[in-house]
């Protein structure tokens, strides 16, 4: 299952504004594009129910989603 | 009552207890009298008036808390300045306030250029004189999102805000012996707790690194290795808390109690943390700025539903509540409401003595006694605890060239609170990102609409005036 397209649709018409979803790369630094806390917060349990993973608590921090890229890291490591 | 007696009093009878810890520093309350007498001396020197207003360019922290001390010890109030909002906004504030100086660390910033800047790194630890001073004067003019289109000042004295802190003290039964988290920016209300009723009591304020609210394991832990005993926050941080903290590793042993204010606490996410926050006390704390608390709520775990949002409960601080017959408007009279809104280098005393203070939200009474809060009669939004009127937002866009008409409202998430959309007609050839670069040089970021929608045209009311509801769908079924 690709993770990756219901992921940067959400973050990027919910949580990060950017005027063509297809021109951010998956590389780009989310915190620095907008996502604040609340935003982290919506995602990990936007992505543990759409993606039906448990992403541990310890390992809820800026790094684990500061792009796209790593976020779909982190996810998929745990969707085994 | 002035706000600094207390403090004061606490500087001569427990010298050697912590005040104030900031990651590896921390200063006792000897320390901090001197501190204190340093400003005093530094804005003394400088011949600044007592009554004077002193902008406060500093993030909140152990200098900042010494600082805003002085200013009230000169008998002068204290302006802060989010130094995360744009410069155009602070320098708008330090104008509307009429600050004499504005004291911040180091090198004076452009902004602030032409009102008499004060250098808190210049200062040397000095005695400290008892102060004297009306409990009438204004100890704060707190600025917030204005529907007018400017920040508003709301100017609170010393009266009100010791009001709150001393019903507060006794709510807890806070003692020298507690520690308590600090978090919230000196522009919030929540603040006057963590410093004022904390350190008349000689117990220790600790600041929370602000980056541990985007790592809630780490921050339980911090909690958890610091022992803290209070903590006063939004529910956003704590729901955060709730959910990914660690909790169930990391039991708060230390934590007696917990207030939070600034939205609704989603029923269930605060389940979830009493559950693994057993021994500690939770407090609903309900006001607007101009208030402060005015009702609260012990919460009653076994009564929480989670369908069911939490009352805001009962009448705080000696105040009295009252709901208007027609709108259902909570309506506020007492010792904590503000002295009015402070605009153009003038205090606008809103309210004659006797008058009641018109909050804007709508509320109820259940079978219980209890007060119930519904929803604004405005337009005004709650972002993560930040007051946002959608007015000041359209105003700012309406100035800039490219935006021919736009409308903001606020879209609900899940988690708590707001946030701000806008619907937008533009000039052509106009990006969004252009236009959420301009806004940001003028508004703080959490006032940067999160979702935007481009129309041809905003729809109208048959009575000429925008169809905000039709706007709000907009944004419903675009999910």
């Amino acid at each position: 299952m690709d993770i990756k397209t219901p992921l940067r649709q959400f973050v990027l018409t919910e949580l990060v504004y950017c005027d063509d979803i297809n021109n951010f790369g998956d590389t780009e630094d989310l915190l620095e594009a907008g996502m604040d806390s609340m935003g982290i917060m919506r995602l990990i349990m936007f992505a543990e129910r759409e993606f039906k993973v448990t992403l541990p608590d310890t390992e809820v921090e800026p790094d684990s989603v500061r792009s796209i890229n790593a976020l779909v890291g982190w996810i998929e490591e745990h969707k085994k | 009552m002035n706000l600094v007696t207390g403090i004061e009093h606490q500087c001569i009878t427990n010298p050697f207890a912590i005040a104030i810890r900031e990651n590896q520093r921390a200063i006792n309350y000897q320390q901090l009298s001197l501190k204190i007498g340093a400003v005093v001396q530094l804005l003394q020197r400088a011949g600044i008036p007592s009554g004077s207003r002193i902008g406060l360019a500093m993030d909140r922290g152990l200098d900042t808390v010494c600082v805003l001390l002085g200013v009230l010890s000169a008998g002068c109030c204290y302006v802060p300045l989010d130094i995360k909002s744009p410069a155009k906004r602070r320098q708008f504030i330090v104008n509307d306030a009429g600050v004499a100086a504005v004291i911040g660390c180091g090198e004076c910033p452009h902004e602030y250029q032409n009102f008499g800047w004060l250098d808190y790194n210049s200062v040397s630890d000095h005695e400290l004189d008892v102060s004297i001073h009306q409990a009438d004067q204004l100890a704060t003019i707190l600025y917030t999102s204005g529907s007018t289109g400017s920040p508003k000042g709301v100017a609170l004295s010393h009266r009100a805000i010791h009001a709150f802190s001393h019903w507060a003290q006794q709510l807890v039964n806070l003692r020298n012996t507690d520690c308590i988290a600090s978090l919230t920016p000196l522009f919030f209300d929540l603040s006057t707790f963590d410093i004022f009723a904390s350190l008349s009591t000689g117990a220790c304020i600790d600041f929370v690194p602000a980056q541990l609210t985007m790592a809630p394991s780490q921050l339980s832990a911090w909690l958890s290795q610091h022992r803290i005993s209070g903590f006063y926050t939004v529910p956003s941080v704590l729901g955060f808390l709730a959910l990914k903290g660690n909790l169930e590793k990391t039991p708060l042993q230390d934590l007696r109690f917990v207030l939070f204010a600034g939205e609704v606490f989603p029923t269930r996410l605060l389940k979830t943390l009493i559950n693994y926050l057993p021994n500690t006390e939770f407090y609903n704390f309900y006001g607007p700025t101009e208030t402060n608390v005015c009702v609260y709520w012990r919460v009653e775990p076994d009564t929480l539903l989670e369908q069911t949002p939490i009352p805001i409960g009962h009448p705080a601080c000696g105040n009295q509540l009252k709901i208007a017959e027609n709108t259902g408007e909570l309506l506020v009279k007492g010792p904590t409401v503000m002295s009015g809104y402070w605009s153009k280098k003038t205090l606008h005393a809103v309210l004659a003595d006797q008058q009641w203070y018109a909050t804007g939200d709508q509320v109820s009474i259940n079978e219980k006694g209890e007060y119930c809060y519904h929803g604004r009669l405005d337009r005004m939004l709650k972002c993560s605890g930040y007051r946002v009127e959608p007015a000041e937002i359209e105003h700012v866009l309406l100035s800039l060239p490219e935006v021919t008409n736009c409308a903001v409202i606020g879209v609900s998430d899940e988690t708590a609170g707001q946030r701000p959309a806008a619907a937008v007609v533009l000039q052509p050839e106009t990006t969004i990102q252009a236009l959420r670069r301009k806004l940001s040089q003028q508004l703080p970021h959490y006032m940067i609409p999160s979702r935007w929608k481009i129309l041809p045209a905003l729809p109208l009311l048959k009575n000429g005036k925008t169809d905000y509801l039709s706007i709000s769908n907009l944004f419903v079924t675009a999910k």
